[in-house]
């Protein structure tokens, strides 16, 4: 008895060390012999296996916001889900254009005062009807005392209040000039709540059980598992396609490409070292849209040699941007000239990023006196492998220039908390950024402005002045301009390598049709279907 | 022995107060959760951030915080998340089961794997066996158990197709997990059951057994496993202990909805209720499981009385 259970439980292992070994081996083949050992994967030919789940959509992401409420949060993570349940005055779809949401229209009636006209006929996924009542309750939540224990009442502070005029009118009065303000009203804290619900069940329910007037109501929600949309059957626009929406929440990014390989999640963001993985599996295909998230190295300026400009100057000639997306990202980035995007309101396209010149980087940093073997450090985030082995690669290209570059890491809390509002980063450091507005206005105020809580350092008069003006005006024409001064002068000044803009890549399986890839990855499925032939 | 029960209770509440005072205290100094918020977005104003710490109550000092943690713990409220605006206790009672699920599924695992063999090692030292069990050993303990779970969902669930590959939804997620967290706690169970068998087949009393013609199989599993067992039960008891909070890792990999994953999340985001309210839960698991294995020793070891082992 003893002895056969001894066997079995042997054999059972046994078989498992035998599977371990015929991947490893299978894994040192295919890196051989050109991938052959790939395409035998069971499921990489051969019927789609997400076929039988039917008219239901399965995205997989990262993170959990952990938090529905819109005023709770800052996460892309939650708009990606809530941006098919709540639904703004404004819209802004996957082609990033504003158009009308819950307003049908509006105009300003004065300097300070902008007018909405509601749509009518709207209701809420649970039957209260939207109006003035819901917009005006909508905002004082979010400018009120509720507002004020999330982060979300701070992009708002320009709005001094919001009056109803009749039932499907309001005006939001200005406290000061917000030339983002349309932008701002289309998504996270300005989606519109439904007061009744909110009143009946109380804040806590609602972060869980979230009501919106959007094309899908949540239906099942668990924590760091999944939450469960279906469609609203009394949607405004008319009934969405798909079913069923399930967002899966999987840290690990092998694991997300485990699911997508085998058909049990549709949609997922990968990495660009992934793409050849998921491009094995005939039935996923590899989807792109360029991202309004920059990457770069910022300088702190208060440190020797990093607060002359030569030296910045030469540091980011010393540096070829082409080559690491080339190579490290596998071409999926994008050239940048400033730290934001070219879908950002304000880029300058004339503008030429600097040209790798290792030489003339050399000559600079002779001129500014720098002397050979001089020490910087560069901190990061530890966990983001892609920017480590950037780091690893600018370490490389300023050894190459004479300077001795130190790599640090740092927890991303920490980093973006501590470190870098206390300008304990060193000389350079990373530095991500999504600009949610695409309007260069947030980035540039809250990376470049005085006193501002990421900018420790940087000061310019002409940058504060360029600023200001941008802000204090809501002609687009005139801020256009503004912007472009304000490009030449951060581009001459340098308090950043601009390294690159994002190209965010999916993994979509071949039986969703319509898909349109949100550079934000604000999902918006209304459109969205289903193929039932895959 | 209710007077042991008791004295030991005593004490174990004595560590939960010192275990809550550090990670209380420890989480505060780790960074501001009010900041946390604005992770990747727009940035705080100092009004602003002064605001919501207040509408948190976090400005208050240290002791005011603390001593209304442990007021409301006792009374079986353990504050809100700062991140999801929910009960502590109820995340916690949400996530609960399916850590405790995964550990003891992992301890089954382990416990099959590693008693059949460890024995079987310990009955046939030098032979093929007990190679294997000093080679599996080997495995275990050296493979990271991030990898060896990448691995087994690579070939069980992508390549066979035998399991989904994550998430929690019935028996069949539960599989590669607890497997996998198995097999690496058997590195040591196995050499353990097989050091401890070692030993006790070397007393004179199983020489005696299997003089007065005592069945082969009964000289093994009644005289040689049943002493054994103590120090083993009392590893597995430790382990368990360790094992709800060690599944932090596989929870991740396997997006498994525990325990873990709350805590981790709650550290990023300095979430200092529910930090402090998984630490207070794992703790207190750990230290009734402790004293459970210490009662255990009484049923197994009749020689073992549990006021004796309290007053040496």
């Amino acid at each position: 008895m003893q002895q056969t259970s001894t066997r079995r439980s042997v054999l059972r292992i046994a078989v498992g060390l035998m599977l371990v070994a015929a991947l490893l081996l299978s894994a040192c083949g295919s890196g051989s012999g050109g991938g052959t050992a790939g395409s035998e994967t069971p499921g990489a030919q051969g019927p789609n296996p997400a076929s039988e789940r039917g008219n239901h959509l399965v995205v997989a992401q990262a993170q959990d916001p952990g938090n529905w409420d819109p005023i709770d949060t800052f996460f892309v993570a939650w708009a990606s889900v809530t941006n098919n349940v709540f639904e703004g005055l404004v819209f802004r779809g996957p082609d990033l254009k504003l158009q009308p949401g819950l307003a049908t229209e509006w105009k300003w009636i004065d300097e300070d005062t902008l007018q909405f006209k509601l749509r009518q006929g709207v209701t809420f996924h649970n039957g209260e009807p939207f109006n003035a009542d819901a917009v005006v309750f909508t905002f004082e939540r979010l400018l009120g005392e509720e507002g004020a224990k999330g982060p979300q009442q701070g992009n708002y502070a320009s709005i001094d209040r919001v009056e109803k005029v009749d039932d499907y009118t309001v005006n939001f009065h200005m406290k000061t000039k917000d030339p983002v303000i349309l932008t701002k009203l289309a998504g996270y804290g300005a989606v519109i709540v439904p007061p009744r619900y909110l009143k009946e069940h109380g804040d806590e329910y609602f972060d869980k059980h979230p009501v919106g007037t959007g094309p899908y109501k949540v239906v099942e929600y668990k924590q760091d598992d999944h939450i469960i949309l279906e469609r609203f059957a009394d949607y405004w626009r008319g009934q969405p396609k798909i079913e069923k929406i399930t967002y899966r929440f999987i840290p690990e990014e092998a694991t997300r490409i485990a699911e997508l390989t085998t058909g049990r999640v549709d949609i997922a963001v990968i990495s660009p070292s992934q793409v050849d993985n998921v491009k094995n599996s005939a039935f996923l295909e590899i989807v792109t849209a360029d991202s309004p998230t920059v990457y770069g190295l910022r300088f702190d300026v208060s440190k020797a040699p990093v607060d002359d400009v030569r030296v910045r100057r030469a540091i980011a000639q010393a540096i070829d941007a082409q080559a690491i997306i080339d190579t490290i990202l596998k071409g999926y980035g994008k050239r940048i000239s400033t730290f934001q995007s070219s879908l950002s309101f304000g880029n300058d396209p004339s503008l030429e990023p600097y040209p790798y010149d290792p030489e003339a980087a050399k000559k600079l940093l002779q001129e500014a006196g720098v002397q050979p073997g001089t020490k910087l450090t560069l901190s990061y985030i530890g966990t983001a492998t892609v920017f480590g082995e950037i780091a690893q690669a600018v370490q490389s290209y300023l050894k190459n220039v004479g300077l001795e570059v130190e790599l640090k890491t740092y927890e991303t809390n920490t980093f973006y908390n501590d470190i870098i509002p206390n300008a304990q980063a060193g000389h350079l450091y990373q530095e991500g950024w999504g600009g949610w507005t695409l309007d260069f206005d947030n980035t540039a105020y809250l990376l470049y402005g005085k006193g501002q809580f990421w900018n420790p350092t940087f000061y310019d008069e002409e940058v504060q002045r360029l600023l200001e003006a941008e802000r204090s005006t809501y002609d687009q024409d005139k801020r256009l301009e503004i912007f472009k001064q304000l490009d030449r002068r951060l581009y001459e000044l340098v308090p950043t390598v601009p390294l690159y803009q994002d190209v965010t890549v999916w993994a979509v399986n071949r039986r969703v049709q319509d898909f349109v890839p949100p550079p934000d990855t604000r999902y918006w499925f209304f459109e969205t279907s289903i193929a039932s032939d895959q | 022995m209710w007077r042991y029960v008791l004295r030991r209770l005593t004490g174990a509440v004595v560590v939960l107060f010192l275990t809550t005072l550090f990670v209380a205290y420890a989480v505060r100094l780790s960074g501001d959760p009010t900041v946390a918020m604005f992770q990747g977005g727009s940035a705080p104003t100092p009004d602003q951030l002064a605001q919501m710490r207040a509408a948190l109550g976090i400005d208050r000092p240290f002791w005011q915080q603390y001593t209304d943690f442990v007021v409301g713990a006792v009374q079986g409220d353990m504050g809100t998340s700062f991140r999801t605006g929910q009960p502590v206790w109820a995340m916690i009672v949400e996530r609960l089961p399916a850590t405790v699920m995964l550990a003891v599924s992992a301890m089954a695992v382990a416990i099959m794997i590693s008693f059949p063999l460890g024995v079987a090692a310990a009955l046939r030292r030098g032979q093929w066996v007990d190679s294997f069990s000093r080679l599996l050993s080997l495995f275990g303990l050296s493979f990271p158990n991030f990898w060896l779970a990448i691995m087994f969902m690579l070939i069980f669930a992508v390549r066979l197709g035998w399991f989904p590959p994550s998430g929690f939804d019935g028996w069949r997620s539960l599989v590669l997990p607890a497997v996998t967290l198995g097999i690496i706690l058997s590195a040591t169970l196995v050499r353990l059951v097989r050091s401890s068998m070692l030993e006790v087949l070397g007393q004179p009393y199983i020489e005696t057994a299997r003089a007065k013609g005592v069945p082969e199989w009964r000289v093994v599993v009644a005289h040689g496993l049943r002493n054994a067992l103590i120090p083993t039960v009392t590893f597995v008891g430790l382990q368990f202990g360790a094992l709800l909070g060690g599944t932090v890792i596989l929870e991740k990999v396997f997006a498994w909805p525990g325990l873990g994953q709350l805590a981790l999340d709650a550290v990023g985001y300095r979430d200092y209720p529910v930090v402090q309210g998984v630490v207070t839960v794992l703790a207190a698991v750990t230290v009734l499981t402790n004293l459970l294995v210490d009662l255990s020793y009484g049923l197994l070891d009749p020689r073992v009385k549990v006021e004796g082992g309290a007053s040496s």
